[in-house]
């Protein structure tokens, strides 16, 4: 790749002058080898309060039973499964950047797999939580594996949308992390080179004895690819058949063939938002500027808009839908959704996910970064009640009127919801501290093509067409990371 | 005998060769290492101390840990020796008799758990009511005293025997009043024993006064044909039935069986053939029957008795002095066309009023007199003896023991310190009482007034006798040794008055011998045998004897007209009602679990009594649902929350009875207010009506536990209901071949099971249900479903397997209205229709239940069931989501074994009623209607011990079998011949969603109601 040098028109994926290998490692390295600093312990005992109050939430509900959440006869669900499918979605974005991206040689996803990959895995176990959390018999949860038993010949219903969803999480799970892990290897054998003692031994271990010979770097090449083509499809099954728990039911507001794709596309619209909402603060607080650069910033805010349109279309297709049915419990579901006891809870939803996302047209919004930080926020807000709006307002008021009735949470519910949110952020600040929050290997891999400094190189040794320099440049001015001054002097 | 056979153990040993020998010499072929045993390791090896220690060690240590677990010791006592009439798994039946209604009680191993109606009974001929079903919960109640009691403390039985004795003896000598004060008693040995009593005390005075009531009807029959009854009514003979108020299919004298003849002209073949009952209310509060008539007028409270005088000025031509219109043209219009049906179907006509005022009835009287209702549609001869009250007595006696006349009072079923309207007068009074005797098995209110508590046994403890009804009596038999210390009521009259008898069955056998067997054509003991296994004696019915209305009426309306102007409110003043409701009732089954969580037929209401009143007043008074109100009237007031009920006329309020107990029990204390002070002594008899003053006290809403909050079914194909013209059009049309031949082409997904016996299915004919819940706790007494509590309703989490959904529609201009977003628009809420549909488990043939579980712990059976297995269920509840008709219930809890619901079925005696054919549930597991899959099992296995197939009937459903209107029919489709599939192929059968072709099981008959479109 080296060889050839890349078009001046691309942005560079990496800013900064004189940026050399070694730089990279100390500086992605800097938060593992050294000690935390003030952000990140606030950070982490604020996580650490709300574990605490999803465990204490959870044990209490474990204890007493699922009566103390505001489930009632008529709705069955609530909190639990909007938690649920509101973390699936966010896991979305890890594999897609980590595979798709990879298959189609998007290179910008280098500097963000890793971080999100890592969010991917930290939201796949909160949403499990849930999965565990909501059985009325937790401890009988091995029940929906299809173990041979004797029981007699007891089986489960692979009818079941449910069983189904086992599967896909637990098989998006384990690939995610096998993924994840296997890019981790060579960034862990760096660290284990420059560590020492205990360190040093711990990440031999978890090395996996990697040497970086060529042949190494070339197996390494070939199982990335394998697993980016068995992880692409993941990407669009695990919340296809999430969204099965819904479409393959009878209740109206459920009953709808657009559910894959609709729920797809708000996975990885949370998913982006997500990482936005993690990255605009780590690549601050961890110095990461040069690395996650506006490039990524405004790529990821272009992808929301597509996405939160995506979405945005299938709000409407629904309504034109269930009016076109022609069918009365079908049609009352969504006018209840929209005008019924829970219309704050839709135009919330229609607000955060299809109107402010909209904002993202105007390219001053998309690379602003506190208000990039604030819409990805919303949008995560506008996820979970487009969830919430799917879930509860659907059942509390389905085919029999004198079943209707209103789900009113209680403190159980908001902190086992709450504190998922902690426990996610423990898991997250934990990983910072051990272990690379940016391939490193694979942001190397930039330096001699697309980063700032090649170009720089290219621009100085002066074969190019002034005309692309100038629009090169041009492209510059919205890094925050970039000095244009060298440029404008020349 | 010798013989020459010899038998060789191998080839070797038949030919003898020289190894065999050489071997044979030896005890053993091989060579034994007993030498290298004893010579090597074996004996010398060690076993060091220290291993052995540590095995010694470890053993004990093991031995003494695992005792340290203290087992749980299980009291329960083997059937070393069999009784003779107990088979454990086997249930025993037994006859009984419940407030005078025949019945049969199931018990197993010795514990009474479920009471069914007896079939040959007079009243329900089966069905019985929820109260009866309830009443065994009490058996068992642990509110109840556990031994007689003096002074507050316990004492036993002998000196409180010899104490009681003492103290009579000094009140007799000293020739002070005795009075025994009791609700109304038709049992005839009771009755002797009492009058035995009054025998040796000759000061006694035996007061009769019942909570509610029925003084009115019994003085007005006085009045009007010298007759002191109250008549047996008789619905099932009435084409038109005109009611000003009286509940009679809700808690009206004899609701349930009121219910069972009322539907015999409401039914299918009463539908079918044309002949369906008309059915016209007039009422201020919405009642239970009120909400089942074909017309239903909401008149003021004082207009009750203007549009009696009205409808007999119709009805006769005349004009009482005094009349004049309602100035209401819907109630005036209504009243003249209800005189001219009455007219035309004179002598199949019945007018009855829920008034308790002796001028109001004696006018009724003039009315069925003129309609010739007397001998055909009341029946004076054949009186019904439910209710004998008469209400001056009790205000006699307060005076009597204020004065210092009373030596003694005892208390037998009545409770007055509670219901008596002036309760403290009355607890002031009886202070000034020597003996103070309460019977109550409770401390109740007057028992905390007693110094002496003697407890009574439970109905299902012990003999007696009922005679609820003229030549209809019943047999009373213990079906379980005592529970708690009690002694029977009657056994301690006859020991404190010294009776020859000292032991009540025999007193019992001696009343039945000498009379009553015989009017049964029964004689000795066969006769008494007999009478064991029947449980009841009918006698033919004495013919009836013309009677004829005579009395000036002048008068009478002249009553009845300034009693009307008295109770009209003025500004900010509401006209209040006080009812019976159809789940409490009037207070004795406060403490009743069963009965507090059973909601209240219309307004579906648990654990509280409310102020109903209608929006459009709630509106002018600017109220609002769950506001706290103050209620003052008759000089006392109390604190209720509103609720908005559709239909109450406005300007008045409805309260309910029975409530605000305070000694009733863990469960019934402090639930709902007391509305008894309301009542007044208004012309001789007590009276529920009054003008009161309304007050917004502000604060918090107060949310009443609803099992169902949206009233209205928004136009959707849920419920059918049609008019009798239009049905009977339509059905003519269809025998003509011009009918709708819809052939639905049905699809599949899979394949279709095959049902090679048994397709269990069921048909609900909505037309027949009256909503008045029997059902719903028969199905929790046959099922074990938990009481869950007023908290929990709140939160919509009762357990209910069956629940009657009601739903509003409202009249607007000939138009039926049932969109929630329309009827905002109404005007105001008064012509409401109203529609019962009782909902559970439709076990559907495409269950979505069934293909959603992921542990397939819901299932469809081979007989067309959709099982629910409890063991299986991991508690995902998407079975519940995905029910069309939310029937699915979740153990939110571990209901029991959970502190927080012990109050109401979760301790060691009231555990006792648990069916132990159904398992309890636990936390996190799914529950629903099982179709009382453990009927249909025992029904078979009956069938196969007796070599027979089954028959229809054999098996029928808790529910079906405690309907006194035979709504619910249970059997098998495959059977073309069973009720319920003839009952199926009625052209008024529609099933539930059947649009979402899930197949239900349940089929629904549509709601016909008698009217014609000028009247609504």
């Amino acid at each position: 790749m080296a060889s050839h040098s890349e078009s001046i028109i691309r942005e560079p994926l990496i800013t900064g002058k004189n940026i050399t290998y070694a730089q990279i490692t100390n500086e992605v390295l800097a938060p593992v080898e050294n000690k935390p600093n003030m952000a990140w312990w606030i950070g982490f005992v604020l996580s650490v309060i709300g574990a605490s109050i999803w465990l204490f939430s959870i044990s209490w509900t474990f204890w007493y039973g699922i009566g103390e959440w505001g489930l009632n006869k008529t709705v069955g669900w609530a909190w639990d499964i909007t938690g649920f499918v509101w973390w699936v979605g966010i896991g979305h974005a890890g594999t897609l950047i980590s595979a798709v991206l990879l298959i189609f040689r998007q290179n910008w996803r280098n500097s963000i797999n890793r971080s999100a990959e890592a969010m991917t895995i930290f939201a796949v176990i909160c949403a499990a939580t849930y999965i565990f959390g909501h059985m009325g018999r937790v401890w009988l949860a091995y029940w929906t594996l299809p173990l041979p038993n004797q029981f007699g010949s007891l089986w489960v219903n692979w009818n079941s949308a449910l069983m189904m969803d086992v599967f896909a999480i637990s098989t998006y799970f384990s690939v995610s992390l096998v993924f994840w892990y296997t890019g981790l290897l060579p960034d862990i054998a760096s660290i284990r080179d420059r560590a020492t003692g205990l360190r040093r031994r711990i990440y031999s271990i978890m090395s996996f004895g990697w040497t970086g010979s060529v042949k190494t770097w070339q197996r390494f090449e070939t199982v990335s690819l394998i697993l980016a083509g068995i992880s692409t499809p993941l990407v669009l099954s695990v919340h296809t058949i999430v969204s099965f728990d819904f479409a393959t039911s009878l209740e109206p507001g459920w009953h709808t063939t657009i559910f894959p794709p609709y729920f797809v596309a708000g996975a990885i619209f949370s998913g982006f938002a997500m990482v936005q909402t993690l990255l605009l603060i780590a690549r601050k607080v961890l110095g990461l500027e040069n690395y996650i650069t506006m490039f990524h910033i405004e790529s990821m805010n272009k992808i929301i808009l597509l996405t939160g349109s995506v979405v945005g279309v299938a709000y409407i297709t629904e309504f034109f839908i269930a009016w076109y049915s022609g069918v009365e419990y079908e049609q009352y579901a969504f006018i209840n959704r929209s005008t019924g006891p829970y219309w704050w809870a839709y135009w919330s939803m229609m607000t955060c996910n299809v109107i402010t996302p909209q904002l993202f047209w105007f390219k001053k919004i998309r690379i602003n970064i506190p208000l990039s930080w604030i819409l990805s926020i919303i949008v995560n807000i506008g996820m979970w009640f487009e969830r919430f709006v799917i879930i509860v307002t659907s059942l509390h008021r389905d085919f029999l009127p004198s079943s209707w009735v209103m789900f009113y949470p209680t403190w159980t519910d908001v902190g086992i919801f709450v504190g998922s949110i902690g426990f996610f952020f423990v898991m997250f600040l934990l990983f910072l501290r051990v272990l690379p929050s940016v391939a490193m290997a694979e942001v190397k891999l930039l330096v001699k093509t697309s980063s700032e400094q090649a170009k720089k190189k290219l621009i100085d040794e002066g074969h190019l067409d002034p005309t692309h320099v100038d629009d090169y440049v041009k492209a510059l001015e919205k890094y925050d990371s970039v000095d244009l001054t060298q440029y404008h002097k020349a | 005998m010798e013989s020459n056979k010899k038998y060789w153990k191998g080839l070797e040993e038949l030919n003898n060769t020289p190894e065999f020998v050489e071997l044979n010499k030896h005890e053993f072929a091989e060579p034994v290492p007993i030498e290298e045993v004893l010579s090597g390791t074996g004996l010398t090896g060690k076993t060091p101390r220290r291993n052995f220690l540590k095995s010694v060690g470890f053993g004990i240590g093991a031995v003494s840990l695992a005792a340290c677990q203290r087992a749980p010791v299980h009291k329960s006592i083997p059937y070393l020796i069999k009784p003779e009439e107990v088979t454990p798994g086997v249930a025993n039946f037994y006859v009984s008799s419940f407030e005078g209604q025949a019945i049969l009680v199931k018990t197993r191993e010795g514990r009474p758990i479920k009471i069914e109606g007896n079939p040959g009974d007079l009243f329900g001929q089966g069905g019985i009511s929820s109260q009866a079903q309830a009443s065994l919960l009490g058996l068992y109640d642990t509110s109840r005293l556990k031994g007689p009691m003096q002074d507050g403390g316990d004492t036993g039985w002998n000196p409180l025997d010899s104490f009681v004795k003492a103290e009579l003896a000094a009140i007799k000598a000293s020739g002070k009043q005795i009075r025994l004060v009791t609700n109304s008693i038709n049992s005839p040995s009771t009755l002797g024993v009492i009058a035995a009593f009054a025998a040796e005390y000759p000061t006694t005075k035996h007061v009769t006064y019942d909570a509610v009531s029925y003084t009115g009807i019994i003085q007005a029959n006085q009045n009007s044909f010298g007759k002191a009854v109250l008549p047996h009514y008789r619905f099932d003979k009435a084409d038109i039935i005109v009611s000003f108020g009286a509940d009679f299919l809700g808690s009206w004298i004899s609701h349930s069986e009121f219910t069972r003849q009322y539907v015999t002209k409401r039914n299918e073949a009463a539908v079918k053939s044309g002949k369906m009952s008309r059915h016209i209310q007039f009422e201020s509060g919405m009642s239970l029957t009120g909400s089942n008539a074909d017309v239903r007028i909401p008149i003021k409270v004082s207009q009750e008795g203007l549009a009696l005088v009205n409808l007999y000025n119709e009805i006769t031509g005349t004009t009482l002095p005094g009349s004049k219109k309602l100035g209401n043209n819907i109630a005036d219009n209504a009243i003249m066309l209800a005189a001219k049906q009455l007219a035309a179907a004179k002598g199949r006509a019945v007018v009855v009023s829920g008034s308790n005022d002796v001028a109001v009835q004696i006018l009724v009287n003039a009315i069925n007199s003129a309609l010739g209702s007397y001998g055909n549609t009341i029946d004076l001869d054949n009186p019904s003896y439910q209710y004998k009250g008469n209400d001056a007595d009790l205000v006699a006696l307060v005076e009597e023991m204020k004065r210092g006349d009373v030596g003694a009072v005892f208390f037998l079923d009545a409770n007055p310190v509670y219901n008596f309207y002036q309760s403290s007068a009355f607890a002031d009074a009886l202070k000034k009482v020597r003996l103070r005797v309460s019977f109550a098995p409770y401390n109740d209110e007057t028992a905390a007034a007693c110094n002496i508590v003697a407890p009574n046994h439970h109905f299902l403890e012990s003999w007696g006798d009922e005679n609820a009804v003229e030549g209809f009596y019943t047999l009373i038999q213990p079906t379980i040794n005592p529970v708690y210390d009690t002694r029977k009521a009657e056994q301690s009259l006859l020991v404190w008055s010294n009776n020859a008898v000292k032991d009540y069955y025999t007193f019992v056998r001696n009343t039945w011998n000498n009379g009553i067997l015989a009017k049964g054509g029964l004689a000795g003991q066969n006769g008494w045998d007999t009478l064991l296994q029947d449980g009841f004696i009918k006698v033919a019915e004495k013919p009836a004897t013309p009677v004829t209305f005579s009395r000036d009426l002048n008068a009478v309306a002249q009553t009845i007209l300034a009693q009307g102007n008295k109770l009209t409110g003025g500004e900010g003043k509401l006209e209040l009602q006080v009812y019976e409701n159809t789940s409490v009732g009037d207070g004795k089954y406060a403490n009743n679990p069963w009965l507090q969580e059973l909601p209240e037929a219309v307004s579906k209401v648990t654990w509280d009594n409310f102020a109903a009143i209608a929006p459009k007043t709630a509106e002018e008074l600017k109220l609002e649902e769950g506001d706290l109100i103050k209620i003052t009237a008759n000089g006392y007031s109390t604190e209720l929350p509103v609720l908005l009920q559709p239909g109450q006329a406005q300007g008045t309020v409805s309260v309910a009875l029975g409530y605000g107990r305070t000694k009733a029990g863990k469960v019934g204390d402090g639930v709902g207010k007391n509305a008894y002070p309301f009542l007044a002594l208004t012309n001789g008899t007590f009276q529920g009506n009054a003008v009161a003053t309304i007050e917004a006290l502000g604060g918090d809403k107060v949310v009443l536990a609803q099992t169902q909050t949206h009233g209205s079914y928004e136009g959707r194909d849920i419920i059918r209901e049609t008019t009798l013209q239009e049905y009977l059009k339509k059905s003519e049309e269809k025998d003509h071949g011009h009918g709708e031949h819809e052939k639905k082409q049905t699809y599949d997904l899979w394949e279709a099971y095959d049902r090679p016996q048994y397709d269990w299915v069921m048909a609900i004919d909505l037309n027949a249900c009256t909503g008045c819940g029997a059902c719903v706790v028969a199905c929790n007494v046959e099922n074990n479903i938990p009481v869950v509590g007023r908290d929990e309703v709140r939160r919509r989490r009762e357990m209910h397997w069956i629940r009657i959904d009601r739903y509003y529609s409202f009249d607007e201009k000939g138009k039926t209205v049932t969109e929630e977003k329309e009827i905002d628009k109404l005007e105001d809420l008064d012509h409401v229709s109203v529609t019962y549909q009782p909902m559970l488990c439709q076990h559907c043939d495409h269950a979505p239940c069934e293909t959603v579980c992921p542990v397939l712990a819901t299932t469809h059976s081979s007989e067309g069931l959709n099982q629910m297995t409890y063991n299986r269920c991991v508690g995902t509840r998407y079975c519940a989501n995905n029910c069309p008709y939310k029937v699915r219930r979740f153990n939110w809890f571990n209901y029991w074994n959970d502190s927080r619901f012990e109050n109401y079925l979760q301790n060691d005696y009231t555990e006792l009623v648990l069916n132990p054919d159904v398992t309890t549930r636990f936390r996190g597991v799914m529950e629903k209607c099982s179709m009382c899959v453990q009927r249909i099992q025992a029904g078979k296995l009956n069938a196969k011990l007796q070599k027979r197939s089954l028959n229809d009937g054999d098996i029928k459903m808790a529910c079906q079998q405690t309907c006194s209107a035979n709504a619910i029919i249970f059997g098998n489709k495959n059977d073309p011949n069973s009720e319920v599939s003839k009952a199926l192929k009625s052209d008024r059968t529609y099933y539930v969603l059947e649009e979402l072709n899930v197949q239900p099981g349940i089929g629904y008959q549509t709601k016909v109601r008698n009217r014609l479109t000028t009247e609504a």
